[in-house]
């Protein structure tokens, strides 16, 4: 038989960039367990507007984890508690009856909230276009095989590559720093073949880009490895570290 | 590109990394010269008296350290700032997800404690008078000035004094089991292998330093209690 339960929601609602925002409380009855946290959302949604009330406005997408629309710091904890989970992915089976939940926007200078909810990440968007690309000639596809890449270095460039960009990292920074993010993006090419020619520019710039959307910097508390849904692993910052380091002296030899 | 490297961020990480290390190695060569401590007066007097006697050069290392103090202090304010002002509001709730720890949450403020008792600790034993009123120990064999070592057993035989010194070793403990392993971590030397064994080195690290500095005020008001300073 399925089991529902009742929650206690405060949530953040902002009307507008501009507006100062405050906390509204809801009550969420009869959640069924098997629903997804965006699913008990849409849920309040509905009910609210029957009542004429403007619902609450969250991001998403795919709801399947893998697209890095959703998210929302519930209870002080970006994506929720449960460990590598986006929000769609939180089910109401890891809360109890009565719960009450604080429900909260990522909160980051270099995020500005959109609305309730939603904020606007394109941050992220351009600091990947100011670096994060390869440049590849057009033309037939050459054979697979005239590019050798060590497996070890296939694996490691792959778990970077698997960031979705949700921003949990900059969210659940003390700093709200973007150094998890941009060392994954940096890492998926700096250890692949395709990404040498311009390995050495691109972490430069990249860095400048970050520094300049206002994101933190980066003190070492791990918090965004530990927040991250796709579970990426601090050791990239440290090849970001090294990289801009050995770059910058580079640059210099270079002149 | 007209952008100063010293303006990014992991270059002003990396600046204060480098300076804490330097710290770190006077931590422990300071240290092994407070070992001194632990024999008779002549011992650390001797060894304070020759450092004198290096003179110019003695000076050069005092403002070489009072350059690298002032750069690791400069540049990790300026990094601080920049991290509060890019949260753009607090959370109402918030909650550690078990990546830092408590040592790394207070790093600001134990570095800044560190900060004020350095200039208490100056002021009391390195530009404190070596040969007055105050280094003559009351039942010692003799009743002339026991220098340095006079000074410093007069200070840690006053049990506020002792309770003072060992807070302050102890912080300066938490700020370097955090500081070691991030000047690895910032330095970029980590990796998913070491990361873990780094996290533990470091603790230990810290223990030990703030383990060894507190022996030494310790040993003395126990002495002091018990066989007194002429045994």
């Amino acid at each position: 038989m399925e089991k529902t339960i009742n929650l206690t929601l405060k949530v953040w609602r902002q009307a507008n960039p501009q507006d100062a925002g405050r906390f509204e409380v809801y009550e969420a009855h009869d959640i069924s367990t098997d629903a997804s946290f965006l699913e008990m959302l849409d849920v309040v949604n509905e009910r609210l507007e029957r009542e004429g009330k403007e619902p609450i406005a969250f991001d998403h997408d795919c709801r399947e984890g893998i697209c890095g629309m959703c998210g929302a710091v519930i209870n002080g904890q970006a994506h929720g508690a449960e460990k590598e989970t986006t929000l769609c992915q939180l089910h109401m089976r890891k809360f109890k009856n009565g719960d009450t939940l604080v429900i909260e926007p990522w909160r980051s200078k270099a995020f500005p909230i959109i609305k309730d909810l939603v904020v606007d990440r394109s941050a992220f968007d351009r600091i990947i276009a100011s670096g994060g690309y390869i440049t590849v000639r057009t033309g037939q596809a050459p054979e697979a095989h005239t590019m050798l890449v060590p497996q070890p270095n296939a694996e490691k460039s792959f778990d970077a590559a698997a960031c979705i960009g949700c921003g949990a990292c900059v969210a659940a920074c003390p700093n709200a720093s973007a150094m998890l993010f941009v060392s994954a993006k940096i890492s998926q090419l700096a250890l692949l073949p395709q990404g040498q020619p311009e390995r050495w520019d691109r972490v430069r710039i990249m860095v400048e880009k970050m520094d300049e959307e206002g994101f933190g910097n980066c003190s070492n508390h791990y918090e965004c490895e530990a927040a991250c849904p796709k579970n990426i692993k601090v050791s990239n910052i440290a090849r970001l570290n090294r990289d801009h380091l050995w770059a910058s002296i580079r640059a210099k030899l270079r002149g | 590109m007209g952008n100063s490297v010293l303006k990014r961020s992991i270059m002003k990480k990396q600046i204060v990394a480098i300076s804490g290390l330097l710290l770190i190695g006077f931590l422990f060569a300071h240290l092994a010269g407070n070992m001194l401590l632990f024999g008779p007066p002549e011992g650390i007097n001797e060894y304070a008296q020759k450092l004198q006697e290096l003179g110019p050069i003695l000076w050069l290392f005092r403002i070489g350290l009072a350059l690298t103090f002032a750069v690791h202090i400069s540049f990790t304010l300026w990094v601080a700032l920049e991290n509060r002002a890019a949260r753009s509001g607090r959370y109402a709730v918030s909650n550690d997800r078990g990546g830092t720890d408590f040592a790394t949450k207070t790093m600001v403020y134990s570095g800044l404690l560190i900060a004020v008792y350095l200039l208490l600790h100056l002021s009391d034993f390195a530009f404190g008078d070596h040969y007055g009123e105050a280094t003559i120990v009351a039942g010692a064999e003799t009743e002339e000035s026991l220098g340095l070592y006079g000074l410093i057993w007069n200070s840690f035989i006053q049990p506020w004094r002792v309770v003072v010194y060992v807070f302050a070793v102890g912080v300066v403990g938490l700020h370097v089991s955090h500081g070691l392993q991030s000047f690895i971590q910032t330095l970029g030397f980590a990796n998913d292998d070491v990361l873990p064994v780094l996290k533990t080195v470091s603790r230990i690290v810290g223990l030990l330093i703030a383990l060894g500095y507190a022996a030494i005020p310790i040993y003395m008001i126990v002495r002091h209690y018990t066989i007194g300073i002429g045994a």
